[in-house]
């Protein structure tokens, strides 16, 4: 027993050291990327860490908690603007909002990037537990519909209140502060934050709620308690991804093609081609939808076929994307992953197994 | 294995070596594919008439924004970085035009905006520019004919909340009106893709209006008409240049027959020999009359390799300082002249639906409006 137990201290210090040198791998690679790469395929890079914080946050609450949310473009937007209002200069702001003046305490809001990422998780936060208070204490699949209900409120809002967001004009000149640095720092962050959650008790708590709530409750757990939790901290993050994201795009507004469900749908489609529950999944998922979308453009360039020239076919991407979207689904049902994370065993188990299998 | 080899690199895209690269951002998919597709065609007209420069030869390089923002922003930077295109056209909408603006800052590459009216798009850039007019000018102008003209004195507007155009235009229009008739002006709201105008409409009634004035798109615009009409409404309809659609008459019917709306081109309105010649060859080529949006994506091309033949260099700065400084340009949507701020200054045509058809009334210059 004494054995075991150290065996096991052992092997969490040794996945601890692997993880840590594994970090500072892709430090440096991002710092390789940072030096040789171009500024388009940095921005890429910027888009896949973003969209892996609104997959891994949305993961944690669709895929762990097992409570379907169709709200994440919401708190996304809420993020996005509250940031966007803290880091715009006051200059700035007196330009953009031509049709109505700013409203004082809006025009004279300044604070740094860092501050304005921070206040805007709080307030996506906030409204998580606004909307989750009330509905997280039906059971069935009300949440699905509130959230949805609640992101296309918060859009609408932000149609209206226009000395405020400047109405659908949107807003312009966001310092362009999200980096690789910055983009990757916050995806690290939140990965260890939503991975240390799962292990602790509260997670397997949430886990349990997952495979069956009924169960979990007659366990002790409450269930309300918990959801709601899960719900917050996804919100949390999701604000946070809405900021990076808003200093990426430089403009933001409130049109249904920029913070419309067709986002929540895009990050679902992340989540469930990685595997709806894996947090590794997640990320691989986003980095994939983001670096298909644009290497895909290659084929809507004119291209030569056995000698022919042909024309280039818009809209092509689109049709490869969903082929390769739908082959994956059928091959791999539950997403690339499934529920399994990559973790150092199943990288030593992986490893044993081309050996011997090179042996042979 | 050598099959698979020969086949793959039958695959291979052929890489064309560009003496002249211009990038083309435009919604090619989506929801406003529509008015890429038209830009497209006048742009391909435009380089087939003119497809070289300096003496070397001009290749268009497309990206597709999909009509989404981050897709602008993305493909605004692949046509920057990876195909170092020398200026960019595009993009339609403002709110794309935007976040594509921002990376054309950066890299120090002009762009060229088609027909994205929102003054934000220029404001505060040195590289951005656009072919058409802007909402401020528009608003003016319609009022100004309602005002003189249509002899009108109580206004309703149907704003589109959902457009930047709707709300901007609204807002120009009851600056100037406001100024000559004050609280004539009634404001509705109704959001893209509504159907039922009716509350609105009663709105308008009760407030004695003699003009409608509609300043979002197409779509509404022929639906509220038709209620309109049913509902007993005797007085004119206006509209801004989101008006301009055949659909409009598709859906509309008898209801916008004698609409009056604002817009940046009609091919009846040609009057030089280039206008006339643009729409004869447009006719040739695709066998209809090029629309606003080809005219404007025409006038692009050529206002761009305009710029670089009087730069007499492929430099992107040195295009972007001759772009600023173009004088008179002689488009087919008229004269056009940039501005210290990168907006164009061309007349305002406006235009009535008669007898099913668009025809030509009047152009009003700028320096009516002043």
């Amino acid at each position: 027993m004494v054995t075991a137990m150290r065996t096991m201290k052992e092997k969490t210090r040794r996945d601890l050291t692997l993880t840590v040198l594994f970090v500072i791998f892709v430090a440096i690679l991002l710092q390789v990327a940072n030096v040789k790469f171009d500024s388009y395929q940095k921005q890429v890079l910027s888009l896949m860490a973003i969209y892996g914080i609104m997959a891994v946050s949305l993961n944690l609450v669709n895929g762990i908690t097992g409570v379907f949310s169709l709200g994440h473009a919401g708190f996304i937007l809420l993020g996005a603007y509250t940031s966007a209002l803290l880091t715009i200069p006051p200059e700035q702001k007196a330009m953009i909002f031509i049709i109505e003046p700013a409203h004082p305490f809006i025009a004279n809001l300044h604070t740094d990037f860092f501050t304005a990422t921070i206040v805007a998780g709080g307030i996506s936060a906030l409204g998580a537990f606004i909307i989750g208070f009330p509905v997280l204490r039906l059971s069935g699949d009300y949440l699905a519909i509130a959230s949805l209900g609640f992101s296309e409120v918060l859009r609408i809002l932000a149609l209206n209140l226009q000395s405020i967001t400047n109405g659908s004009l949107g807003l312009k000149g966001i310092p362009n502060h999200t980096n690789i640095w910055w983009s990757w720092g916050w995806l690290l962050v939140t990965v260890l934050f939503i991975v240390s959650l799962v292990k602790s008790s509260y997670g397997r708590a949430l886990l349990a709620i997952r495979e069956n709530p009924i169960a979990a409750e007659a366990m002790g757990i409450n269930v309300f308690k918990h959801t709601l939790l899960s719900f917050v901290i996804s919100a949390f993050f999701a604000g946070v991804s809405g900021s990076l994201y808003a200093h990426w795009l430089t403009t933001i507004d409130p049109r249904i093609t920029t913070f419309g469900p067709v986002l929540t749908y895009y990050v679902l489609i992340m989540v469930v081609l990685g595997g709806l529950g894996s947090v590794s999944g997640s990320i691989i998922g986003a980095i994939l939808f983001a670096f298909l979308m644009e290497w895909l453009r290659m084929f809507e360039q004119p291209f030569t076929l056995f000698g022919r020239q042909y024309p280039a076919i818009q809209g092509m991407r689109m049709l490869v994307l969903s082929v390769l979207f739908v082959v994956t689904m059928i091959v791999w049902k539950r997403g690339l992953f499934g529920r399994a994370e990559i973790t150092w065993d199943g990288i030593r188990k992986l490893m044993k197994k081309f050996r011997r299998s090179g042996s042979r | 294995m050598k099959r698979y080899m020969v086949f793959f690199f039958t695959f291979v895209v052929a890489i064309v070596f560009a003496d002249i690269k211009i990038g083309v951002l435009l919604p090619l998919t989506g929801g406003i594919s529509a008015f890429g597709e038209w830009t497209k065609k006048g742009i391909e007209l435009a380089r087939e008439q003119r497809p070289t420069v300096l003496g070397e030869k001009v290749v268009l390089v497309y990206a597709d924004t999909r009509s989404e923002k981050t897709e602008a922003a993305n493909a605004m930077a692949r046509l920057t970085d990876k195909e170092k295109v020398v200026a960019v056209i595009g993009e339609i909408a403002s709110s794309n035009s935007m976040a594509a603006a921002e990376i054309a800052e950066n890299r120090k590459v002009p762009q060229v905006a088609v027909t994205s009216t929102n003054p934000l798009v220029t404001q505060g850039k040195k590289f951005v520019s656009r072919v058409c007019f802007i909402d401020p000018l528009q608003g003016t102008a319609l009022a100004e004919f309602a005002a003189n003209t249509l002899k009108a004195r109580k206004v309703t507007i149907f704003v589109d909340i959902e457009q930047d155009y709707s709300v901007g235009l609204t807002n120009y229009f009851i600056e100037r009106f406001e100024g000559k008739y004050k609280g004539n002006v009634q404001k509705v709201q109704y959001k893209s893709g509504d159907q039922e105008f009716s509350a609105q409409i009663s709105q308008a009634i009760a407030f004695g209006s003699d003009v409608i004035m509609f300043t979002g798109y197409y779509n509404e615009i022929a639906l509220a008409a038709q209620q309109a009409r049913s509902m007993g409404y005797k007085g004119y309809f206006i509209a801004g240049d989101g008006a301009d659609a055949p659909e409009l008459i598709k859906i509309g019917g008898k209801a916008v027959e004698g609409l009056y709306f604002t817009t940046h081109y009609v091919p009846e309105a040609a009057k030089t020999k280039k206008a006339k010649d643009f729409v004869e060859s447009f006719k040739k080529k695709y066998g209809t009359l090029p629309a606003m949006n080809a005219a404007l994506g025409y006038d692009a091309y050529m206002l761009i390799l305009d710029a670089i033949e009087r730069a007499k260099s492929k430099d992107p700065v040195k295009i972007n300082n001759a772009i600023r400084s173009t004088k008179n340009f002689e488009g087919v949507s008229g004269l056009i002249t940039i501005d210290e701020n990168g907006n164009a200054i061309k007349p305002v045509v406006i235009v009535q639906v008669k007898n099913g058809k668009f025809t030509y009334v009047t152009s009003i210059e700028p320096a009516q409006l002043k």
